[in-house]
This record gives structure tokens, C-alpha cells and sequence, in this order.
């Protein structure tokens, strides 16, 4: 079922990749006792790598660019290439097959989601200022969204933004804001109308992350690193052409947004977090740990393989339809719920393989260092959506189950 | 001979059709309390109108030539329906047995009916303790003198075992576990039904006092026969609680859409809502794991044998997982006899332990792996 176009593509994406970089090395493997033992599944390097790290991602991203895959989608007059999102979803299929550098701080948010969403709304001069930047890797871009009262439910935000002549003022707090620290560009969701019914007085602009008034503050996170950010906004005094879409219109704008979140499929068991799914490490470890014959715990690794392994051939399955032309279903949300879901449980299946070995370090390579991951597990069943959000949308979406009725609170709000 | 993606649609839309016609829940229920628990005018009709006993007998003895890709949406099919008819013991179990024998004499012979759908067969290898491994084995098989062999002992959980015309039967003998076929009206052979948790799945119990047998294959390669069997039937197997899982999701799904609680629809709710999403979840990983199995077992791939354990497992799981989230997303209605709940319940409870459960196909797993 491979179609002609596709196999085309994907292999001149692979002889672009050969050309650039090396095939990535097998994680899944060991040799107990040998290599790096790390388990971050969140990055939490000292500042002067975090720029190298930062460096080496828009490096990367500018070559891609240069070769004619930085921007599948995009339309040829802005840059882009002007394929097919099933491309793009096989380009980076092809790609996780290499040791690129991590791009995520650009790509996962900036080019993922608000570079549609300027190529949308934006004025033509603010299309051609940031679009070509933001794809080459010289501009990144954040989600001024969340705030602290407003999670999921993003039509509560009350950071204000009020007409003075040409510019808008905006006043408010953004919380959870990823990247934000590297951010050359912000989109803001603001508060326009507090009178209209909440999801009319909302209206969208992107903000240049030097204006005077931007305060990014790094929050600490539970696993000790800090990817996120509070980001403060003062005074802040942006034109309106900087505006996107109507006037107290911004929820449209938001919706292009949380739609372009981009579907994962291949870049997943990638990462030094591939050990904790691959059948060769977790028996390594009950060598190791001489909990080999247990049976309780057999029992239990064979019941986490079968996920890992099914979860596997979903995604082997949906990367032959993208090779056909054919964009995958429901499968790639719910390759990305367990993928999550396996994690946590191999973390945990592994906190009752070392017992006290994860709750003090004895120094032993491959033991403590699994608190890495631990710690993190929690974020990956909230981060790009909840579990419970994501099951709302495959049950809505896939199933065609009826959405919840709106309360009688949020009723008197709209009428 | 491989089907191709649109080969394959028209394939799962005229088995559909068919079995919508000739197996709707009415007939099932009828067909669970009679005897046999077929209707062999409508098995005649899967012969001779779809070919589906020969789907996946090679060309040379008489089938159609085709993998377990096609067979497993036969399966799919016949799992969403509930198809009462003796395919799974004839093609999965008999006919994949007489081919993994390697014995070209015994497949020439026996296949050709097979796949006609002349000849129903079975595979008896479990006793009184279920198990399905060889080494358990303790029916015997000795030559009666004449070069020919006679089989004593008893065989139990043995699928359409009061029904089918071919019983290929693993018996011991001084090199091991090893296959032999026995003919229906041979003497010395009783079968008497089982009590079935599923009584959409016939099974008997067979008594073989002397009776007279072929051997089928070498001595002693009853162990090997089996583990190849197996795989293979427990990705058949997969396939059919998939499709059993999906149509449990289905009509879940309807349910929630329409049944109104509370002035609402009950799939309004986030509690009804997660419920059928983990159900989604759950088939969709099925379906992945049994066709991914299918497609390896086609290409001969080395990664096969993890890829069957896996389609077990997984499947066996989803379909539990479904059939019983059905019977609370329809609440009460979804408990009595007459709502099709219990009859998926009773299919996927019985499915999972058909071949051991789950505390075997887990080592089975590790095994594989190498763990």
C-alpha cells in the first residue's frame, strides 16, 4: 500500500538525513553497568548547557530549513514546502530513525502550533517578519495561554489588554508557559470585554517577548528542574497590528491553536526514557537486582510488555498508513495515552523491582537514577492536554458522544 | 497470495453481509441450545458461497492460498456475530496442525475436504487439567501389530469434539507427544458435550478406548506440531476477540447516544464518557496487536512468535475489558438474558482461558523474550 508520491518523499528525506547526521544508536540494549544511566525524562541542565542544548536544536532546525523540510507544510510564498500534513507526520517518522538534535523547544509549540496560527490570523507584513524567522530557527515561540485560574478551562483568562490609540496595554499573569525563557515571540490570549459572554471577550496577540513589561520567572518543577515558566505582564503596550484576528474574536484564534497540536507519532521511545520500555533493559535490571524468579513481578513485566509491544505495533501500523498517503485515525491519540501510560507503570514496576535502592542512592549504576523518571511520571498524564481531556476528546470525536451539557453557572456567565 | 488494502475491505464486507444474514442474535440463541450447535445448511453455504473453510489452505490441497491477514478478518467477522460454526476448530486448529506436521501424504489426503468444506476437524490435545501444553499429555498411542497405531486416554475441552468428521488427537508414545488422526465413526470413540460457559463454543469430552489411528507426521514432533499450532491459533483467536471487542464498543457507544438519565443523554456524562474511551483504547490496541501478529505470521517473520503472545494477551484483555464495561454502560438491561450482553461476557471470559489464561500466556511471553 505504499504509494509512489510517499516513497519518494521519504526517501529523499533520507538521503537528505544520511547526509547530515548519523543513524541513532539502539537505547533499548544494555550492557549493565556500561554508559550513561540517565533517566530524564525533563531536561534539568545547568544554564550554560541549556544554551548549547537551545543552540544545537536552531542549528538543526536552520539546516533542516535549508533543505526543504523545516516547514512540510507551509505555503511556498512564506517559505514552506507546501505538502501535505501526512509528509510531515512521515518525515518525522523517518526521522526518529536518526540521532538528530532535540528540537522541541521550537518545534512542540512554535512550529507546531502558533505558526499556523499566524499563517491564519496575522497581518501580511507580520506573516513575512515572523514566519520565515520562526521556521529557520532563529525565532522561537510560547503559549501565553494558561493562567493560574484558567487551566483547561482557557476562556476564563483575565490578563486585560485595553485600547489606547494605536496600542493595546495588557495587564495580567500567565502560568505553565513552557519555552518561555527562550521566547523571542509570545501569543497572548486577553481579556477584552469582561461584559460579553466569556468565550466573545477574548482577543489574541502576539508579543514580542523583549517588550518592556515581559517578566519570565522559571517555576521549579517536582522533579527539580524548571521547564516551565510564570510570565508577567505589566504595562505591556503592543500595536494592534501585532492583534490577530477581530477584535473580543480571540477565541477562534485559540482554536487554531489547540488544533495544530501536533500528532507524535514516531518520535515516541525515543530518548534515554527508551530503556524504561524495552524488554532487554527491565530483564537486565531483574538480573542485576536477583528478583529474576519472582513471580508476582514476571507477571507484571509480561502484562507491561504486552502494552509496550501492542502500543508498538499501533504505531508500526499507523506509519504504514502514512507511507500509503493515508493519515492515521485514532490511533496516534491513543498511541500517545500510552505512551504515558506505559511509562508510569514501568516506572513504577521498577520501584518495586529496586525497592529501598529508589529511595536512597547506594551509588549503584542503573538503580537511583530511575527516580528521574519516577518523579516525572505524573506531569506526562497532565502535559498537552490531561488523560481525562484526551478521553473527552476520543469519546466526543471518535465515538460521537454527546458533549457535556454547559452548568447552570456558566449559562447566566453567556446569556 | 496476499490481498490488498481494498481486497481486504471487500473480503470483511461480504463476510459481514453474510453472517448479518445468516447469524443474526436470533439464530445464535437458538443455535447455543441445540445440537450440533451449528446449522451445516448455513456452513454449506460459507463453503460454497465464500470459500471460507479453504481461505487459507495452500493452492495444492484444494484452498484458496491465502494468510492469516484474510483469515483474521474472517475472524474479526465471525467474532463481532458470535458465529456459531465449527471454522475456528476445522481451519485454525486441524488444518494449521496437518500443515505444521510437514507430512505431505496425511495434507494431500485430509486438506482437500478441509478446504471444500466437505470435512470438519478438530484438534484434541488438552485432559481433564485444560492444559494445552504437550508435555501434559498422557493419552497414549502403541502399534496394534499390524503397523497400524490404536490411542487410549481422554481428551476433554476438544472444540466441535462431538461433531467433527477429523479428529486429530496428540497422543504419547515411546518419543514423545505426537499427532495421529482418528476418523469419526471409528470404534471405540465416545464423545459426550460439555457444559460450556459459552455455548456458542461446542465443546466435548472424548473417551478413545483402543482406537484405531493414523500417525500424522514423525514421532515425538507433537511438541513442535504444537507450538507452531499455537501461535497461530491464538492470533485466529485474537482476531475474533477483536472483532468481539469492537462490536461490544459499538454498541456501547449507540447506547450512550441515545439512553437519556438524569434530562441527559447517559454519554454525557464524563463517568460513561472515560469508560467507553478506556474501551476504545483497549480495541484499538487489539486490533493493532492481532493484525500486526497476522501480517508477521504471512511474512514468515522471525518476530512472530512475540508478536502471537502479544495478540493474546493484549486481545484477551481488551475483550474482558469490553464485554464487561457493556453491561454497565446499559446498566440493569445490560444483566438479564435477554440483552446479547452475556453472551459476549460468557465468549470473552471463555476466550481468554481457552488455551491456558493468563498466568500462561504471560510466560509464554517472557519465554519468547527470552526473559
Amino acid at each position: 500500500m505504499e504509494s509512489d508520491d510517499m516513497q519518494d518523499f521519504a526517501a529523499e528525506a533520507r538521503r537528505f538525513l544520511d547526509a547530515h547526521v548519523a543513524k541513532a544508536p539502539d537505547r533499548t540494549a544494555v550492557t549493565w553497568g556500561e554508559g550513561d544511566d540517565s533517566m530524564a525524562y525533563f531536561s534539568s541542565l545547568p544554564p550554560d548547557e541549556e544554551r548549547e542544548f537551545v543552540q544545537r536544536a536552531r542549528e538543526w532546525q536552520r539546516i533542516r530549513y535549508e533543505n526543504g523540510f523545516g516547514w512540510i507544510t507551509g505555503p511556498v510564498e512564506y517559505g514552506g514546502r507546501g505538502l501535505t500534513p501526512v509528509h510531515d507526520l512521515l518525515y518525522d517518522a523517518v526521522e526518529s530513525e536518526y540521532d538528530v538534535a532535540d528540537t522541541g523547544v521550537l518545534s512542540v509549540i512554535g512550529l507546531g502550533m502558533i505558526g499556523p496560527t499566524i499563517l491564519a490570523h496575522a497581518q501580511p507584513h507580520i506573516k513575512d517578519r515572523w514566519l520565515p524567522a520562526m521556521y529557520r530557527g532563529d525565532a522561537i515561540a510560547c503559549q501565553l495561554f494558561s493562567e493560574p485560574g484558567a487551566g483547561s478551562d482557557l476562556a476564563s483568562v483575565t490578563t486585560r489588554a485595553v485600547r489606547e490609540g494605536e496600542d493595546w496595554v495588557l495587564n495580567g499573569q500567565k502560568v505553565w508557559t513552557s519555552v518561555a525563557q527562550h521566547s523571542q515571540i509570545g501569543l497572548a490570549l486577553t481579556r477584552t470585554n469582561p461584559d460579553a459572554p466569556k468565550h466573545r471577550g477574548i482577543t489574541a496577540f502576539l508579543v514580542p517577548m523583549d517588550t518592556p513589561g515581559v517578566e519570565v520567572r522559571p517555576l521549579r518543577q517536582m522533579t527539580g528542574g524548571a521547564d516551565f515558566n510564570e510570565v508577567f505582564l505589566t504595562d505591556v503596550r503592543i500595536p494592534d497590528d501585532h492583534r490577530l484576528g477581530e477584535v473580543d474574536g480571540g477565541w477562534t484564534v485559540a482554536l487554531t491553536t489547540l488544533m495544530n497540536e501536533r500528532a507524535t507519532v514516531g518520535s515516541e521511545g525515543v530518548g534515554p526514557v527508551a530503556a524504561a520500555l524495552s524488554p532487554d533493559h527491565l530483564s537486565a535490571l531483574m538480573r542485576a537486582t536477583w528478583t529474576w524468579d519472582d513471580r508476582a513481578l514476571r507477571a507484571r513485566l509480561a502484562e507491561l510488555l504486552v502494552d509496550v509491544l501492542a502500543t508498538e505495533h499501533l504505531n508500526a501500523r499507523a506509519l504504514r498508513k502514512l507511507r500509503g498517503g493515508i493519515a492515521p485515525g485514532p490511533e496516534m491519540s491513543v498511541s500517545k495515552l500510552m505512551y504515558g501510560q506505559n511509562l508510569t507503570r514501568a516506572a513504577h514496576f521498577v520501584s518495586d523491582v529496586l525497592g529501598p535502592r529508589i529511595i536512597a542512592d547506594t551509588g549503584q549504576w542503573g538503580t537511583y537514577a530511575w527516580t528521574e523518571l519516577l518523579l516525572a511520571t505524573p506531569a506526562l498524564r497532565i502535559l498537552g492536554g490531561t488523560e481525562e481531556i484526551m478521553k473527552n476528546i476520543l469519546a466526543e470525536r471518535v465515538l460521537g458522544l454527546p458533549k457535556e451539557p454547559a452548568t447552570p453557572a456558566a449559562k447566566e456567565v453567556r446569556s | 497470495m496476499t490481498a490488498d488494502e481494498s481486497e481486504l475491505r471487500e473480503l470483511r464486507a461480504s463476510v459481514r453481509e453474510f453472517l448479518e444474514a445468516k447469524s443474526p442474535e436470533e439464530a445464535v440463541r437458538k443455535l447455543m441450545e441445540s445440537e450440533p450447535r451449528f446449522d451445516p445448511a448455513v456452513w454449506s453455504q460459507a463453503a460454497d458461497q465464500l470459500r471460507l473453510p479453504g481461505l487459507a489452505i495452500p493452492e495444492e490441497y484444494g484452498g484458496d492460498g491465502f494468510g492469516l491477514v484474510e483469515v483474521g478478518v474472517v475472524l474479526e467477522e465471525m467474532g463481532r456475530t458470535l458465529f456459531c460454526a465449527p471454522f475456528f476448530a476445522t481451519v485454525l486448529l486441524a488444518a494449521q496442525a496437518l500443515l505444521a506436521s510437514g507430512d505431505g501424504d496425511a495434507c494431500a489426503r485430509l486438506l482437500p475436504g478441509i478446504a471444500a468444506g466437505r470435512t470438519t476437524a478438530t484438534l484434541a490435545v488438552a485432559e481433564d487439567h485444560g492444559s494445552w501444553d504437550p508435555a501434559m499429555v498422557s493419552a497414549r498411542a502403541v502399534l496394534d501389530g499390524d503397523g497400524g497405531w490404536t490411542v487410549r486416554g481422554r481428551k476433554c475441552f476438544v472444540l466441535d469434539g462431538t461433531t467433527a468428521d477429523l479428529i486429530l488427537v496428540v497422543a504419547r508414545t515411546v518419543a514423545g507427544p505426537t499427532l495421529f488422526a482418528v476418523e469419526r465413526d471409528a470404534t471405540g470413540l465416545a464423545a459426550e458435550p460439555m457444559q460450556t460457559l459459552d455455548a456458542t463454543r461446542a465443546m466435548a469430552r472424548l473417551t478413545l478406548d483402543a482406537v484405531p489411528a493414523t500417525l500424522v507426521g514423525t514421532q515425538g514432533a507433537g511438541g513442535r506440531i504444537m507450538a507452531k499450532v499455537l501461535d497461530i491459533a491464538s492470533v485466529g483467536l485474537a482476531a475474533e476477540q477483536a472483532g468481539g471487542a469492537r462490536r461490544c464498543l459499538e454498541a456501547s457507544a449507540d447506547y450512550a447516544r441515545v439512553r437519556h438519565q438524569f434530562g441527559r443523554p447517559i454519554g454525557s456524562f464524563q463517568a460513561v464518557k472515560h469508560k467507553c474511551a478506556d474501551m476504545l483504547v483497549q480495541v484499538e490496541l487489539a486490533e493493532a496487536a492481532s493484525r500486526e501478529a497476522a501480517r508477521l505470521a504471512d511474512e514468515d517473520s522471525p518476530d512472530f512468535p512475540v508478536a502471537a503472545a502479544v495478540a493474546h494477551a493484549c486481545c484477551s484483555r481488551a475483550y474482558m475489558l469490553a464485554a464487561m464495561e457493556t453491561i454497565q454502560v446499559h446498566g440493569g438491561i445490560g444483566f438479564t438474558w435477554e440483552h446479547p450482553a452475556h453472551l459476549y461476557f460468557r465468549r470473552a471470559k471463555s476466550s481468554q482461558l481457552l488455551f491456558g489464561g493468563p498466568a500462561v500466556y504471560h510466560e509464554r511471553l517472557l519465554d519468547r523474550l527470552g526473559i
